[in-house]
């Protein structure tokens, strides 16, 4: 052992040398983390800073052939121009409509068959259970052929019920929260059995409020959706009185590329994409946490 | 290697912001670690027994004070370069690979003049884990391991690059019982065999009472007192330690001292001399007391449990600060319990005295 | 033993649920297979009281169709492109953020921040980077495009991106920076609390150890975070397989520069162009095909799991 601790020794005082040399390497490191971080979050906010600065741009100093990264005249009338070009109005008003009735139907349905899953017992539970979640795996755009044919059939073309009802019941958002209220200890459904409370009160009073988190994690989902949804309701109800807000935007500016006046139409699009920064910046933390458990955007 | 740990002082910021206090986890610790030696470093949680071993290994770095391996100062070396091994808590085996890997790891890291071959990195390794009896193991991934397995794989993981010192971190708080014993019996034969010098965490005085060579009692960042077991046991330096070594623990009586004796509330329990008149905090260990018909103290005799060899008599006295009073007597003396009254002598050297303000020790001598 | 009051109160409180999924999703699965297998299916055809074979043609006219491969080819292409890309960034950029300590919050609010977007919107502001403004048969442009003036900064040549004759591959690179630059906050999302949730003391030990950054990162944090890494791909996979709103984000409902219109349209495209046309048994059979796919995709990436997830 002796000869291998000697060995050691001589090993530990070679490297104390060269440690000056490491810390040297380390801030370099640290320097380069925080460049690559820098650099990445500037190509990630440039599409956003270019939207908005050219929103507040002339026509003519947007086509001038060296870019400005700055307006020279700062022009707030491109805003209320794509306010009335694209009926942006009208747009929102549909969609919060929808996203409203559909959030709230939705949570009514997602809570009481979250409520059946997790704490009552009935004959093929699991199975049906089991069921529910292998219908996750199919592609949505599967249902969408016979979902469309089925709304025809309906009468409900150009509704908004056709906007709202085949969306109601997400299995995810009922897996989700039957997960949430699996954790709830059962002896609090017992005692409340006890007293007497009714399943209902005892949702209203207990789990609901245990499982807050989740629910306004599935509403902030559900608004989101509303609002960037775009193949279904192009499909079924595309016309000015039920358009939302995505088609509204895209069918306004059907022009993409060559001669568009993007001044307006990034105005436009800041206006759009204004109240999903303002709803993140104040629940991002609903949002996260939503997300990293869903995988689904919107 | 001895180490050396000289004024050592850790002081955490607050977490607190608003607050803004600091929390003082070690407080001007001294103490040289003999080579070769297994030290118990012991104290409740929370007395700075862990923050002291991750000072020693490098993952923290202390507030002021130096640290010494024989006579090199390791303070400003980064862990790796200090040449130790460490066995976390929870031992922290890579879950990805197998034991083998999992030993094999540190010595793929070497490089340069150290750097080994496949075949004497496998040789190091097979010897490890031979020195930890887990080299039928070697293909299992940790999850399929019991408890004691992934102790050894990690202690072997720790050995392996032969360190100069060797840390554990409250290596056996993960195991039952029946294991644990034999575990540190383990921890034992192994540092006798390697001779590395050893430090290790714990809260468990009989833990650590039983293997170390020497301990380091803690409180509060601050160290109580150092030394074999036996003698810390004994010779006690405050109510602290008293109260913190030996099961069942000491016995703890409000009392004084008047004219050359040792009151116990109106019974004279030991004549001493040396030492002045006061009011004191009387400690008796277990073992101290001894059944006598007419003997010096006398309690209200509560149960008597039997433990085969010896019994434990179970009784209370006004003066106990303690709810009850525990002796451990031989098996071979009877207890009458219909008397409903226990009467001690008490033997001189199991016996302290306290301050009763400051709970340090205040020595005698027997008359 | 069930209690029959918890039994039907159980039916009642599910009733909504089952109601509307037996309308919105079961009966699709049954109706997508039956109009599949139905030749040449139409539902104004069959409302008009035309009868249908049984068989597999709808299959075959997906698959001999020049428009499915191309839009075969197209997904493929932008699946195969972006999963590996963002994937290898977001964990790139996940692990600098794990690293780091000042800035951290803010940081990874702002690359969580493309994911708070509409698609079709911020599409549209990609396309305003990339488009040209004037481009005329001789070249001249009143103005480049803020990427081309980036690239003629550094001495390039401008390219015509997205207008009107733009070659393939430059709409492929456009379309897999945008989907690229979407994929990233939820990969990074997710990689991040991966790596948060990694024991410290592995971190530690390797640190007692004098283990290198490198090997650090390949032998512990890659591996721990295993599990993670093939979520955020079968995920991405599946998802690359639907690629369709973010290309009519760019290039609007034409799916391609405006000279060659449906040259980038993609497996979810067809399947709603086969419905615009009342080919619902095209639609469906292609609906199957993509379900297949993303199926087979699904299975070999678990496949691939087990091996390389450890633990």
């Amino acid at each position: 052992m002796s000869k291998n601790e000697k060995m050691n020794v001589m090993q530990a005082r070679d490297i104390q040398r060269l440690s000056a040399g490491q810390r040297i390497v380390r801030g370099g490191v640290k320097a380069g983390t925080y460049l690559f971080l820098f650099v990445m979050a500037l190509i990630v906010l440039f599409p956003f800073y270019w939207m908005i600065i050219s929103s507040l741009k002339t026509l003519a100093e947007y086509r001038q052939a060296i870019p400005t990264f700055w307006p020279k005249q700062i022009m707030f009338s491109n805003y209320s121009e794509a306010f009335t070009t694209a009926n942006l109005g009208d747009l929102f008003m549909n969609t919060l409509y929808v996203g409203i009735v559909s959030t709230l139907l939705s949570l009514v349905i997602t809570v009481l068959s979250a409520f059946a899953f997790a704490r009552l017992e009935f004959k093929g539970k699991e199975t049906m259970f089991g069921a529910l979640l292998a219908t996750m795996m199919i592609p949505g755009e599967l249902f969408t052929i016979t979902n469309y044919l089925t709304i025809n059939h309906l009468g409900w073309m150009h509704t908004f019920t056709a906007l709202i009802v085949p969306f109601l019941v997400s299995v995810f958002y009922i897996y989700l929260l039957r997960q949430n209220f699996m954790q709830i200890p059962n002896e609090l459904y017992l005692a409340a059995k006890v007293d007497g409370t009714s399943d209902l009160k005892y949702l209203w009073k207990v789990m609901i409020p245990l499982a807050l988190p989740t629910l306004i994690s599935i509403t902030i989902l559900k608004m989101m959706g509303a609002w960037n949804s775009y193949i279904w309701p192009k499909l079924v109800a595309n016309d000015s009185a039920h358009q939302l807000i995505t088609n509204g935007l895209r069918n306004a500016f059907t022009d993409t590329s060559g001669q568009a006046n993007y001044p307006v139409q990034m105005a436009a699009v800041a206006i759009v994409s204004a109240p999903l920064f303002l709803v993140f910046l104040f629940l991002r933390k609903y949002i996260m946490s939503g997300v990293s458990r869903s995988g689904i955007k919107g | 290697m001895k180490v050396v740990l000289q004024n050592l002082t850790k002081i955490f910021p607050s977490r607190d912001k608003k607050s803004g206090k600091e929390v003082v986890a070690v407080n001007d610790f001294t103490f040289e670690i003999p080579d070769g030696k297994l030290i118990g470093l012991l104290g409740p949680s929370g007395c700075g027994k862990s923050t002291t071993l991750y000072m020693i290994s490098g993952l923290q770095k202390p507030t002021s004070g130096k640290i010494f391996f024989g006579d090199d100062d390791v303070t400003e070396l980064s862990t790796e370069n200090r040449g130790i091994g460490l066995v976390f808590q929870n031992y922290a085996l890579y879950p990805h690979m197998t034991v083998k890997q999992n030993i094999l790891f540190p010595l793929q890291n070497l490089k340069g003049a150290d750097k080994l071959s496949k075949e004497e990195m496998l040789e190091r390794a097979y010897n490890a884990a031979k020195l930890v009896q887990i080299d039928e193991l070697m293909d299992r991934k940790p999850s399929e391991l019991s408890g004691g397995q992934q102790q050894r794989v990690a202690i072997a993981r720790a050995l392996v690059k032969m360190p100069r010192v060797l840390l554990l971190d409250e290596p056996l708080s993960n195991l039952d019982a029946r294991l644990r014993l034999q575990t540190r019996e383990e921890i034992r034969r192994i540092q006798k065999e390697t001779g590395i010098t050893t430090v290790f965490v714990t809260h468990d005085q009989e833990e650590a009472m039983s293997i170390s060579d020497m301990i380091v009692v803690m409180k509060l960042g601050v160290v109580q007192q150092t030394g074999k077991p036996q003698e810390v046991y004994d010779d006690p330096t405050n109510l602290f330690v008293a109260k913190f070594l030996g099961t069942p623990p000491i016995n703890v009586f409000n009392g004084s001292v008047k004219g050359g004796k040792v009151y116990i509330g109106q019974d004279a329990v030991l004549e001493v001399t040396n030492v002045a008149d006061q009011d004191v905090l009387i400690g008796i260990r277990p073992e101290g007391f001894e059944l006598c018909d007419d003997g010096a103290l006398c309690c209200t005799l509560n149960n008597v449990e039997v433990m085969g060899r010896d019994v434990s008599v179970v009784s209370t006295n006004e003066a106990s600060v303690n709810p009850v009073i525990r002796s451990i007597i031989d098996a071979d003396n009877k207890v009458d319990l219909a008397s409903g009254v226990v009467r001690y002598n008490i033997k001189p050297h199991k016996l302290f005295l306290f301050n009763k303000e400051t709970e340090e020790r205040v020595y005698f001598e027997v008359k | 033993m069930v209690d029959n009051k918890q039994q039907w109160k159980a039916w009642l409180y599910l009733s909504p649920a089952i109601v509307l999924l037996l309308v919105f999703t079961v009966w699709p699965i049954f109706n997508t297979l039956r109009m599949a297998f139905l030749n040449g299916y139409g539902s104004l055809g069959e409302m008009g009281g035309a009868t249908f074979e049984f068989g597999i043609d709808n299959f075959l006219n997906v698959i001999e169709y020049k428009n499915f491969l191309q839009c075969l080819k197209n997904t493929v292409i932008l699946c195969v492109a972006t999963v590996p890309i963002s994937t290898i960034l977001a964990l790139l950029i996940a692990v600098a953020l794990n690293s780091i300590k000042p800035l951290q919050k803010t940081l990874q609010t702002i690359f969580f921040l493309p994911y708070v977007t509409n698609s079709i919107a911020i599409g549209m502001v990609f396309a305003a980077m990339f488009n040209i403004v004037g481009l005329k048969g001789n070249g001249v442009a009143e103005t480049w495009g803020i990427v081309n003036n980036v690239i003629q900064f550094f001495g390039g040549e401008p390219i015509n991106w997205i207008n009107a004759g733009s070659p393939y591959w430059a709409n492929m690179t456009v379309m897999i920076i945008y989907i690229v630059w979407n994929a990233l906050p939820f990969k990074i999302l997710v990689l991040l609390g991966g790596l948060q949730s990694i024991n410290k003391q592995y971190y530690d030990a390797a640190k007692v150890d004098g283990t290198p950054r490198r090997r650090v990162f390949t032998k512990i944090t890659v591996p721990l975070l295993s599990p993670m890494i093939a979520y955020v791909v079968i995920t991405g996979f599946i998802g690359g397989f639907k690629e369709y709103s973010s290309i009519v984000g760019i290039f609007g409902d034409k799916m391609g520069p405006a000279n060659d219109a449906g040259r980038l349209n993609t497996m979810v495209g067809f399947v709603y162009d086969a419905m615009a046309k009342d080919r619902q048994g095209r639609a469906s059979a292609a609906a199957l095909i993509l379900f297949a796919i993303i199926l087979v995709v699904t299975l070999i990436n678990n496949q691939v799991s087990k091996k390389r997830v450890h633990y």
